[in-house]
């Protein structure tokens, strides 16, 4: 019976191999066999090349004498003196059994067109050789890399959801005096468009006082805003994993399998993170990519898996500092307060969170309060009415992008239950922002100190990481020394700002 | 039941066997078929090279047997298409066979399973 197996295995049938090394083996093997191959062709034909040449020196100089003295072969083991008389006539084999007489200078043609295949040949060969030589080289990388004996980590980037690639809007050139306008402009449209659903008034200008009506009452809602994002952002730190999970129950993919294995308990690396964040934040990355752990991800690799992120949003200190922040992170952390409040979840709300940063987004809220004497609370942080008075603004070519996709995020955020993409949320902005799209500010925004929270990239592919740069904490400390004090009054101070704005107007 | 599978195992292996050696045997002819066309190739080209002041031989047994330039040419032409010919006629004829030995394949490794099958059950009557 054996032999029969036997001998079925060996009449072709694909040998599977137990292991992977085994195959991996036998694979080096063949590419070492053909290599050798190769070699000893390349040596056959370089030989026959080689003596091509000497033929032609021979047919050179074949014709100087019309006879030459020579010792001819007599059978296999003796010479005779003879000689070699019509010296130039040659009969030239041409092959498969064709003879012509020709000339020394003909012959010397004909040789000098065999070389040229011999040529052709040895190409072929060394073109071959190295090819299989490569292959080789990869089966051991490949070998050094599932063995994980080498220092390579696979880097995988699970895109989730197509429409996040595109993100035109983030290109946007950044024009300095154009945005302000444009923030106008959008505000009174929305205010408009408000108004008209509001209170269904047709009139295209609204008085002054009006406007501050309106503001204050979107203020408010801005406050309620704030403290649902405060809520949730805290829900957010403290329970990234619940949160995440919850994500990765609703989303599917392969991709979540390594994100659990990657939750910022577990295999986070905020050092490494960090560093690498110093590293970037050094040089103004556009985009940043999170790694995830290291981890083996069970293929026997380590396996770093990001997701890209919108682009950072650039906030300068006036001190000439630049740091970035994640726009789209904001916008996960909207969507994920979205979802955990779509998924019922209701958490002790902390009031005293307003000054808190735990996340970049916080520095949003942080920096609005910085922005003197802004009429809308919500700006930017990448833009400043007044670029002289506000502590940051935003240098990145997509604030306006950024500011229209907040206010849409915002307003769907709130407005919708839908899983909010940041780019989805860019082609709904005015449409869809009926409830406080004008105050911009997010509760959620805090100031980062530092810790990196991850996020779950799943519905959105958005980013990991939050910012960690070292850069950053300067802005968050200053900031938290700011907020500090400000902190518990700013609700009552923004309002008080407004207040005092509309007081100062009157 | 095992043995006569067993047997009929036996069969479809030799049968296999012999289709691989043909299959083979057509892959070398064909690969000498191969080189007499790159040969005869080489051959056209330098007749080219000739002109007709040269006298063209051609060997016929222990004889070299004078040969017009022109009718070399030709002949060598003649022959070149016959090879090209033989070439795509061996070609079909391996497909062909190559079919057939996956099919040989397939039969083996379903009356392998069979086989252990009913050795399996042969061991739990026992």
């Amino acid at each position: 019976m054996a032999s029969v197996h036997d001998q079925m295995a060996a009449a072709g049938k694909v040998k599977r191999s137990k292991d992977l090394p085994q195959g991996v083996e036998r694979l080096k093997e063949e590419h070492r066999k053909v290599v050798k191959d190769c070699r000893s062709q390349i040596e056959h034909w370089k030989k026959v090349e080689n003596d091509y040449e000497s033929l032609q020196e021979r047919l050179r100089t074949l014709p100087d004498k019309l006879s030459y003295d020579i010792m001819v072969p007599f059978g296999p083991l003796a010479f005779m003196p003879g000689k070699l008389v019509h010296t130039n006539e040659l009969t030239v084999l041409l092959g498969d059994n064709w003879f012509a007489k020709c000339s020394a200078k003909q012959a010397d043609a004909l040789v000098e067109h065999r070389k040229k295949h011999v040529k052709n040949t040895l190409d072929d060969l060394q073109k071959v050789m190295k090819n299989f030589q490569n292959r080789a080289d990869f089966t051991d990388d490949l070998e050094k890399l599932t063995g994980d004996t080498g220092d390579f980590v696979d880097i995988r980037e699970e895109v989730i959801n197509e429409e996040e690639v595109t993100k035109g809007k983030h290109r946007l050139a950044h024009k300095a005096n154009s945005k302000p306008k444009q923030v106008y402009l959008l505000e009174l449209e929305e205010d408009k468009e408000k108004k008209e659903g509001d209170d269904e008034r047709t009139t295209g200008v609204l008085s002054e006082e009006e406007l501050w009506a309106r503001l204050d009452e979107l203020e408010r809602q801005e406050e309620l805003q704030d403290e649902r994002y405060r809520l949730d952002s805290t829900d957010t730190n403290g329970e990234d994993t619940t949160s995440s999970s919850e994500e990765e129950k609703e989303a599917d993919g392969g991709s979540d399998v390594q994100v659990n294995g990657h939750q910022k308990e577990n295999g986070w690396l905020p050092t490494s993170i960090t560093s690498q964040m110093n590293g970037t934040n050094g040089s103004h990355p556009e985009d940043e990519e999170e790694e995830d752990c290291d981890e083996e991800a069970g293929n026997g690799l380590p396996t770093i898996y990001f997701s890209h992120t919108a682009e950072f949003k650039k906030v300068r200190i006036n001190t000439g500092k630049n740091t970035t922040l994640k726009f789209s992170e904001r916008n996960e952390q909207k969507a994920q307060a979205k979802r955990k409040k779509k998924s019922g979840k209701s958490n002790g709300h902390s009031p005293h969170e307003s000054y808190k940063i735990t996340s970049p987004a916080d520095i949003y809220r942080v920096f609005v309060d910085l922005v003197n004497g802004e009429p809308i609370p919500r700006k930017s942080i990448l833009k400043s009415r007044s670029r002289e008075n506000s502590m940051c603004s935003d240098t990145s070519e997509s604030s306006t992008a950024d500011f229209e996709e907040r206010r849409a995020a915002f307003g769907r955020s709130w407005s919708h239950d839908d899983a909010t993409h940041s780019d989805t949320s860019d082609g709904i902005t005015e449409e869809e922002s009926p409830t406080g799209t004008s105050p911009r500010t997010n509760g959620r925004f805090e100031a980062f100190t530092g810790t990196v929270i991850e996020k779950d990239p799943l519905p959105c592919s958005i980013p990991h990481l939050t910012i960690a740069p070292p850069a950053l904490p300067t802005i968050p400390e200053r900031k938290l020394e700011e907020v500090g004090p400000e902190a518990p009054q700013e609700p009552p101070k923004r309002m008080s700002k407004f207040k005092a704005t509309q007081l100062h107007q009157k | 039941m095992a043995e006569a599978i067993h047997k009929k195992l036996q069969s479809e292996l030799e049968k296999y066997q012999q289709m691989q050696k043909d299959v083979s045997k057509s892959m070398s002819s064909r690969q000498k078929l191969e080189a007499q066309l790159t040969e005869n190739n080489i051959v056209k080209e330098e007749l080219a090279l000739l002109d007709s002041q040269n006298t063209v031989y051609k060997l016929i047994g222990p004889v070299l047997v004078k040969q017009d330039l022109d009718e070399a040419k030709a002949t060598v032409s003649k022959r070149l298409e016959y090879i090209n010919g033989e070439i795509q006629r061996y070609e079909s004829l391996l497909k062909e066979m190559e079919r057939k030995s996956e099919q040989h394949r397939e039969v083996l490794s379903s009356l392998q399973q069979e086989y252990q099958r009913a050795q399996g059950q042969a061991v739990g009557k026992v």
